[in-house]
């Protein structure tokens, strides 16, 4: 019903939006997402042909191409079969009008003679229809509140009943109750018209709409299923945005996109910001390509797996330790690796780096198998150990040890070494002075020699990293330092992490998917929010039970019973195996 | 729990409707508070209008009727105006005279026109309300729509020609455009009556006379609204420009709204507001203005009046007109804050 093609706006020679393809039909809802910048509002403005700027393209309402109408042409259809609700309610409103007024103006401006009696009755039943009261009506904008005012703006737009329906960040400067209530309102209202919601909102977006498109510098980088979409984001930007939006379902810290947007760029525009960009991202615009019910523009198809493993077996002698593990990292993530000591995490960590080797299955490196570890995979794949002091030879200084891989690889002269070695040092957050590189790993301490191990690892800029345990050698303080660290620097540099722990609390604030291993199975796998609110398996729901809490100390006081029905980890006896091989 | 929140609910509604109350009580006395300041400044003209001549050094005698009316007046005369003035009462009882006598519509006796002032005044003053009021209209309108067609189309032709030609007449005097006027279609082409308000002894009566009335009106009008128009013009024009940017009309046009009714019912009606304050606050400047414009065209008006009053030191008539004028000014923007409350609900709302 609405087809959009190729729509180009630009003011003077900033090209806005840079050539948008949508189809929508009845009862289509989708959600326009992106960073504010990314061209959102302007795409809503040329839809209703609102914008200053130079516009090209095609935009189809049944048939005809609106945007190629003459402006008189244009306003019979703009607040009839085409509304818009804008962002900022503070503002939308004729401060000198009452609302029923301006509500019957836009019933009003479309009819060809005027019927006042038929205006106030259809304004009633817009006010009944939003929520508002009569006596609402007859106030002025500056007595209604927020969500009032935002519902007479909701009345406003759907005066004419409209076949497409814009709303502009209509929930943003609410609050949280009220928004609860304008998203109802507007499920209720959207139904059997095209929708188009813009906003910045995750949460806001993943309630009102079943498909949502990403926006980039102008561009649409990603489209999907919402649901789909927010729990399995394919594009880099997008999982950007999930990852620095903060909302109730993520467990992970919050993370930033490093960079910031620019538009007119000739290659991919997100390439600057991209961790995971090749030769072509700069040079060459992506374009937005099917892959099953996504479409995807960008040139590696989407967040790349690093690792796959498939069908994974280590054994010693008759001892199997992992036993056919499936697992895939993408670029950029973490995977938590979590099980009790035994169920074969390290096993598995160091069948992948090489140290042990596994007697049956596939290990795929950026998507190639992996037939020998040569130089070439340690530069791509790196780890840290549990003891930092222990991982670091007692015969080499700072230096010596972080460098050590440089010279293995043979990488640069000793100047350009030196130079690697206190860049790095310095991304790690320690001193890079000469007294400090010539220190022993005894004359640091254990968070110090944690982060020399992490230079060590990141000197040659691997893409994957396996921690084993990095952190519970070390105080809570310094742990969370650590951690801090290593969730920077994959914001950064796109660093994925199989990050290998018993502490399942820690797990959750660190991955974005967890794997559950017992017996050298991987038994549960999953979002990390999913796994830790909802286990299936039920030594997933041990180790959550059984994961450290700062609440039953309440709980011992009594504080249980106003507390959720049931279902806390404290009314578990305590009798239960504790281990999970009793189960 | 669920008790809890119920009675909170009721006692809210309880808290509300006493509110309203409150709210109407509170509604209220803004309301006379608003009127009282006009009282109270109304109250400090009269007291001023007392105070002056009888704080003047020497005899407040002299300083309320003048040295030459003084040495021209019997000594019956001098007693009888004594006995009026209560100058040999004390203060309190002066002042109280004072008040009654106003309040009978006595303001004095103008020895020139050997009249009461009141009718002397009287005499003059529909001439200038017509044409002060007239200008006054007329320049505010006419600013308006110029400055809102103006403002609507910023930088182009037509903006950009009426802002160039409004700033040139706007550093002219209007006293200055009055000569101009005067010798151009006055003097040159005849096109206008040299003076007066109308043809006198013409006998003319009904449309006839309001046709003769305009016309002497228009030229003295013209000299007025020319100079006086550019500041509501300009105020309306950037008023225009910065509401035009303003959400609701975006909303507005998003609506389907034309562009006269963007222009007009959004933005025009949006932009009028400060313009009404600006003219309620230059209502003084154009009464000083009329003052000139009537000598220039010897247009029988208040200012002309004063002038006369001036030049033959007829005291109580001058300081009769001031205090009339100081009136008319007061009134004048009371009636601009109530059309003010008419036109911004927020501004009622508040009151």
């Amino acid at each position: 019903m609405l087809e959009i093609s190729d729509l180009k706006v630009s003011y003077g020679g900033d090209e806005i939006l840079a050539g948008i393809d949508l189809d929508l039909f009845r009862g289509d809802s989708i959600a326009i997402i992106g960073e504010s910048g990314a061209g959102k509002t302007t795409l809503g403005l040329a839809l209703m042909g609102l914008v200053d700027g130079r516009v090209s393209g095609r935009v189809l309402l049944d048939g005809v191409d609106i945007a190629a109408l003459d402006d008189r042409e244009r306003r019979k259809i703009r607040g009839k079969d085409m509304a818009m609700v804008f962002q900022n309610v503070e503002d939308a409103l004729d401060p000198l009008m009452t609302v029923s007024d301006q509500i019957g103006e836009a019933i009003f401006v479309h009819q060809d003679r005027g019927d006042p009696r038929g205006v106030g009755d259809r304004v009633l039943r817009l006010l009944g229809s939003v929520g508002l009261e009569e006596v609402k009506g007859r106030s002025y904008p500056h007595q209604l509140s927020g969500g009032e005012k935002q519902r007479a703006l909701i009345a406003m737009a759907l005066a004419n009943d409209p076949q497409v329906l814009i709303l502009d960040e209509p929930t943003a400067s609410l609050d949280a109750v009220t928004k609860a209530e304008i998203t109802k309102l507007l499920l209720e209202r959207m139904k059997g018209k095209v929708a188009l919601v813009i906003t910045h909102d995750l949460s806001a977006a993943a309630r009102l709409t079943e498909r949502m498109a990403v926006l980039y510098a102008g561009r649409i980088v990603e489209i999907g299923e919402t649901c789909d979409l927010l729990e399995n984001p394919r594009h880099p930007y997008t999982r950007g945005l999930i990852r620095s939006s903060p909302n109730m379902t993520t467990t992970k810290d919050l993370q930033g996109i490093p960079g910031r947007m620019v538009h007119g760029v000739c290659g991919c525009p997100f390439s600057e910001r991209c961790t995971q960009r090749i030769d072509i991202c700069d040079k060459v615009v992506p374009p937005l390509a099917e892959v099953g019910d996504r479409s995807i523009a960008c040139h590696r198809g989407g967040i790349v797996p690093l690792l796959e493993l498939s069908k994974i077996r280590t054994k010693f002698g008759k001892f199997v330790a992992v036993d056919g593990v499936d697992l895939t990292l993408y670029e950029g993530e973490t995977i938590a690796l979590v099980g009790e000591s035994g169920s074969g995490k390290t096993t598995l960590a160091k069948t992948v780096i090489g140290l042990f080797s596994h007697q049956e299955g596939e290990i795929r490196l950026e998507g190639v198998p992996l037939a020998r570890r040569d130089r070439g995979f340690y530069r791509k794949v790196q780890m840290i150990y549990q003891n930092p002091k222990e991982s670091i030879s007692h015969r080499m200084d700072v230096f010596d040890a972080v460098s050590e891989p440089l010279a293995v690889q043979k990488a640069g002269g000793s100047a350009e070494r030196i130079a690697t070695v206190k860049r790095v040092l310095e991304e790690v957050e320690l001193s890079s002075d000469d007294d400090f590189l010539a220190k022993y790993p005894h004359q640091i301490s254990g968070g110090e020699a944690q982060r020399v191990a992490i230079a060590r690892a990141l000197v040659l800029n691997p893409k994957l990293l396996i921690a084993d345990e990095p952190t519970s050698a070390l105080d809570a303080s310094v742990q969370a330092k650590i951690l801090r660290l290593l969730l920077n620097l994959q914001e950064k540099r796109g660093l994925a992490i199989l990050f290998i722990t018993h502490d399942i609390a820690l797990a959750r604030k660190v991955s974005d998917r967890m794997a559950v291993m017992l017996d050298g199975k991987i038994v549960e796998e999953g979002l990390t929010s999913v796994v830790t609110t909802s286990p299936v398996h039920p030594y997933t729901m041990r180790l959550l039970e059984v994961a450290p809490d700062l609440a039953p100390a309440r709980v011992a006081r009594g504080a249980r019973e106003t507390g959720p029905a049931g279902g806390g980890p404290w009314n578990i006896s305590e009798l239960l195996p504790l281990r999970a091989r009793e189960l | 729990m669920e008790d809890l929140h119920k009675s909170t609910l009721e006692s809210q509604e309880v808290g509300w409707d006493g509110g309203r109350v409150v709210a109407a009580a509170k509604a209220f006395f803004r309301r006379s508070a608003f009127l009282s300041n006009y009282l109270i400044a109304f109250l400090l003209i009269l007291v001023l209008n007392f105070t002056l001549p009888r704080l003047m050094p020497g005899d407040p005698f002299q300083a309320i009727y003048g040295e030459e009316a003084l040495l021209a007046m019997t000594p019956q005369l001098k007693a009888q105006l004594v006995e009026r003035l209560a100058l040999d009462q004390s203060m309190g009882q002066q002042f109280l005279a004072y008040i009654l006598a106003l309040a009978g519509g006595d303001l004095g006796h103008s020895y020139y026109y050997n009249q009461p002032v009141l009718s002397v005044i009287l005499d003059f003053l529909p001439w200038t309300l017509l044409l002060t009021g007239s200008a006054l209209v007329l320049s505010t309108l006419l600013g308006l729509f110029l400055g809102i067609e103006s403002g609507f189309r910023r930088g182009r032709h037509l903006d950009k020609t009426l802002l160039a030609s409004l700033m040139f007449l706007n550093g002219f005097p209007d006293f200055f455009m009055g000569i101009v006027l005067l010798l151009i279609f006055g003097v040159v082409w005849g096109l206008i009556p040299l003076s007066g308000a109308l043809t006198p002894y013409s006998g003319l009566v009904g449309l006839p006379l309001a046709i003769d009335i305009l016309h002497h009106l228009i030229a003295p009008l013209a000299a007025l609204v020319l100079v006086r128009v550019t500041s509501a013009y300009l105020l309306t024009r950037n008023t225009m420009i910065t509401t035009l940017k303003e959400n609701f009309i975006l909303a507005a046009r998003a609506k389907g709204c034309s562009e006269g009714k963007i222009k007009y019912r959004h933005a025009g009606r949006n932009s009028l507001l400060p313009v009404v304050t600006a003219t309620g606050l230059s209502i003084p400047q154009m009464i000083t203005g009329a003052l000139f414009v009537e000598i220039v065209f010897s247009y029988p008006g208040v200012g002309l009046l004063l002038y006369n009053s001036l030049l033959t030191r007829d005291y109580p008539l001058i300081q009769g007109i001031l205090l009339m004028v100081t009136v008319v000014v007061l009134a004048a923007n009371l009636l601009v804050d109530l059309l003010y409350s008419r036109l911004d609900p927020r501004v009622s709302h508040a009151r």
